[in-house]
């Protein structure tokens, strides 16, 4: 039983550490990603944050129409772009070009930003 | 429409863990599911290696090497899938029975307000059983499809329930097979 418990904390221990790392090489620009799926986890994580970011910043102001789909589509897309070319320095090629960057994690992020505007907007200007 | 709109985010959230629960209970705490998983793991991982070490220059011995390879990982997939449809029978029932009973809870009922009028096309979906022409009406099943979206896929990721990358890239779904599937044939 102890030895069991002691595996799962030192499991629980390096996945700490493995979490710190990825978040540290996350905001260091220029790092080394020898895992890509560590690199589109990343992408993927943000994408939701950005996500649900928008979504409340377009709730709050409000922003109504088409022109606010369009705005989330385009912001996201350039970030992510920015982020993997720019920041991190990535080579696209490696992951299957930008496609699959700008891609990855899209329709939940896209999913997570309209329940946001929406109960946002619905909250505070229609109650 | 605070109370409606954060209500049906939280039966989302219900529904996505009561799902991942049943399947867990069901598939992925069986051996059986897990060995499938890892053989599918393992299988595209050598074919990727095999794929990006040939590259362009393949005679025809590899390309008939990497396509029994492929033969053998859709097959295991297959399996993977077959395993996986018992609990997601199991799941299509409670939901239905759980859809039912909410959509009357919400019947006729305008739970939020959207910031857009929808494409034609959803319209069916986000004005469904609603009274009136105001299409930024919101109805029940709309914004809990979108909370399913966004909430279900996140919980699969973040209790790591969610197949690989590798693994999605050589899955079949139900209108054949993917863009990257096909290029590797060439």
């Amino acid at each position: 039983m102890s030895k069991t418990k002691s595996t799962s904390e030192r499991n629980g221990i390096n996945k700490e550490q493995c979490l710190g790392s990825v978040i540290n090489r996350a905001l260091t620009c220029n790092s080394q990603w020898p895992d890509k799926d560590e690199f589109l986890d990343v992408i993927y994580w943000g994408r939701q944050v950005l996500g649900v970011a928008l979504g409340l910043v377009w709730g709050f102001i409000p922003l109504k129409g088409f022109i606010g789909l369009f705005l989330f589509c385009v912001i996201n897309a350039a970030i992510v772009y920015f982020y993997a070319s720019s920041f991190q320095g990535i080579d696209e090629e490696e992951f299957g070009g930008m496609w699959e960057l700008t891609k990855e994690g899209f329709v939940t992020s896209f999913a997570g930003f309209l329940v946001m505007w929406i109960i946002l907007y619905s909250g505070l200007h229609y109650d | 429409m605070w109370a409606d709109t954060l209500f049906i985010v939280f039966i989302s959230i219900c529904t996505a863990l009561f799902g991942e629960g049943l399947t867990w209970l069901l598939v992925y705490r069986t051996e059986k599911y897990q060995k499938l998983k890892a053989e599918v793991e393992r299988q595209c991982k050598r074919l990727e290696k095999k794929k990006e070490a040939h590259g362009d220059s393949i005679d025809r011995q590899q390309k008939r090497k990497i396509e029994r390879e492929e033969e053998r990982l859709k097959n295991s997939n297959r399996d993977l899938s077959l395993v996986k449809m018992k609990s997601m029978f199991a799941i299509g029932f409670a939901f239905t029975a759980l859809l039912s009973m909410f959509n009357s809870i919400f019947d006729g009922r305008v739970v939020a307000k959207l910031p857009f009028i929808p494409i034609s096309w959803l319209q069916g979906l986000s004005h469904r059983n609603l009274m009136g022409d105001d299409y930024t009406d919101c109805s029940f099943i709309f914004l809990y499809i979108l909370c399913t979206m966004s909430i279900r896929q996140n919980i699969q990721k973040l209790l790591g329930f969610a197949p690989s990358r590798a693994a999605n890239k050589h899955s079949t779904n139900l209108f054949g097979p993917q863009p990257q599937q096909l290029s590797g044939y060439k």
